[in-house]
């Protein structure tokens, strides 16, 4: 439990690191945000790769009808809080208002963010501690969408707090899930399926068309294509 | 009379070819040509070929997970260099020009590569035990199904017809006969290149997705429509390979 907390935590510390693209531009360009959306991408279709065939082994139905129900809450719950289509890191936007939207999706997005993690380490300690570094490196840009969305306004370091604090369902959950998934072992292939389902939605809506935005298709695709393959060999070695 | 064994190889790999056609029976019902209906099959196919792909990865590493990951960099060094290539010449594709005939080209160039690791898995299979190969050419066949459905996804909306759908998505898996037979001949030979042959098809595959499908699925249509889709179709298509 404590290593749930743990690397919970350090996933969800590390979305202040978001401010160094716009500490020191020549230090940290914007292509680099890009390669960082493009890596965590990889990592979380790689991940919910080995999500799902850890559900589907457990359970087919159940793992399946888990991860359709992860999709529909994800897109059901954008739609309702109002933060749908939005671009993340969109400079003319500058706004309170806009950061409110950013601030607000980041924190929902962190909630399925940490039931992957808490089911992850219900499976496999390995598998737990890379599910939280992959969600570490998302959560990087998402912290840099918010910093630049408070910038104008002369507020980044309230931009780097309030990236981490959007990430406090994170560590909620993680630990809510890895408690309550070993009590009922049936939960477990709903709860993998669910994860799975709903990272692949993110990685689709947030960051792979920002990473498209941010450097050139080519090189995004590089970085997302080798991520994935990383993950899906290692996934023979970590999962048992 | 009894057929001769490479003869029968040939039969079944041919089986599985025309199996790919099935894909574009969907399609009937599709006629609309439009840039987000392009946007749509896109991420359908991305999907799709995403789940392919994390099936073909993790099968190539059990035979070698040296030689898969060989495979998988040249797949998609293999997609970057002809892009390139092609990126500099203009040709006409049925009725399509331009960048919509480069990403068809492109399309039923990368399936047909990725048919060849089929073809050599049919081939080697039947060296072994028969009724083993016929049970894993039927779930091959059955693979082929979805496979025809993501070309038929970028070729239709483009507006080629139903029968050329059908046609190319089958010409991409003549591989399959062509390879089964030496594969199933010289199979001492063939059988180190499996896991290479499957490798190179998922890095393709992969590849193909990132740098010339999605793009232009965003282009084209919302965000959390591309992510319906390919959440969608990638969770079915892996629970498709997992319960077959």
């Amino acid at each position: 439990m404590g290593a749930v907390i743990l690397y919970s935590s350090i996933a969800a510390a590390s979305a202040a690191l978001g401010i160094l693209p716009l500490i020191s531009q020549r230090l940290f360009a914007l292509r680099w945000v890009g390669w960082a959306n493009a890596l965590a991408a990889g990592l979380m279709l790689g991940a919910a790769y080995t999500l799902t065939v850890a559900g589907l082994d457990r359970a087919v139905l159940a793992g399946a009808a888990g991860a359709l129900l992860g999709i529909g809450f994800i897109h059901v719950a954008h739609a309702l809080s109002d933060t749908e289509d939005i671009e993340l890191i969109d400079s003319a936007q500058s706004s309170t208002e806009h950061a409110s939207k950013v601030f607000r999706r980041n924190a929902l997005h962190a909630a399925p963010e940490g039931i992957a993690i808490g089911a992850a380490m219900a499976v496999n300690f390995t598998f737990g501690i890379f599910m939280a570094l992959a969600m570490a490196v998302h959560n990087i840009p998402e912290g840099t969408a918010l910093c630049e969305a408070l910038r104008r306004r002369h507020q980044l370091l309230v931009g780097a707090a309030e990236s981490v604090a959007a990430n406090i369902p994170q560590v909620l959950l993680a630990v809510l899930t890895f408690a309550v998934v070993p009590t009922a072992p049936g939960l477990l292939p709903w709860a993998l399926g669910f994860a799975a389902g709903t990272l692949v939605y993110l990685v689709m809506v947030d960051p792979l068309p920002e990473a498209y935005r941010q450097a050139g298709q080519t090189s995004i695709a590089l970085v997302t294509s080798v991520a994935i393959g990383v993950v899906v060999l290692l996934n023979g070695l970590v999962v048992p | 009379m009894t057929l001769h064994p490479v003869l029968i190889v040939f039969f079944f790999g041919l089986f599985t070819a025309l199996a790919t056609g099935g894909g574009a029976v969907p399609f009937t019902f599709v006629r609309t040509v439009s840039a987000r209906a392009v946007a749509h099959a896109n991420g359908i196919a991305s999907g799709l070929m995403l789940g392919a792909s994390f099936g073909l990865l993790i099968e190539g590493s059990e035979h070698g997970i040296y030689q898969a990951v060989v495979g998988a960099n040249l797949g998609v060094v293999f997609i970057l260099l002809t892009q390139r290539y092609l990126a500099h010449r203009d040709f006409p594709f049925g009725s399509a020009t331009g960048l919509w005939a480069r990403r068809t080209l492109l399309m039923v160039l990368v399936m047909t590569i990725h048919s060849v690791a089929e073809g050599i898995a049919v081939g080697a299979a039947f060296a072994g035990e028969r009724s083993l190969a016929v049970l894993i050419t039927a779930a091959i066949a059955v693979h082929n199904i979805p496979e025809g459905l993501a070309i038929s996804a970028v070729l239709r909306p483009r507006g080629a017809s139903v029968a050329a759908c059908a046609g190319w998505s089958i010409f991409s898996s003549l591989p399959q006969p062509l390879m089964a037979v030496p594969a199933f001949l010289f199979v001492e030979a063939f059988a180190p290149t499996l896991p290479y042959a499957m490798g190179f098809a998922a890095g393709a595959m992969v590849f193909m997705v990132f740098v010339e499908l999605l793009p232009e699925a965003y282009d084209h249509s919302r965000k959390p429509i591309v992510g319906l889709l390919v959440g969608i179709t990638l969770v079915g298509m892996m629970w498709f390979q997992r319960y077959l």
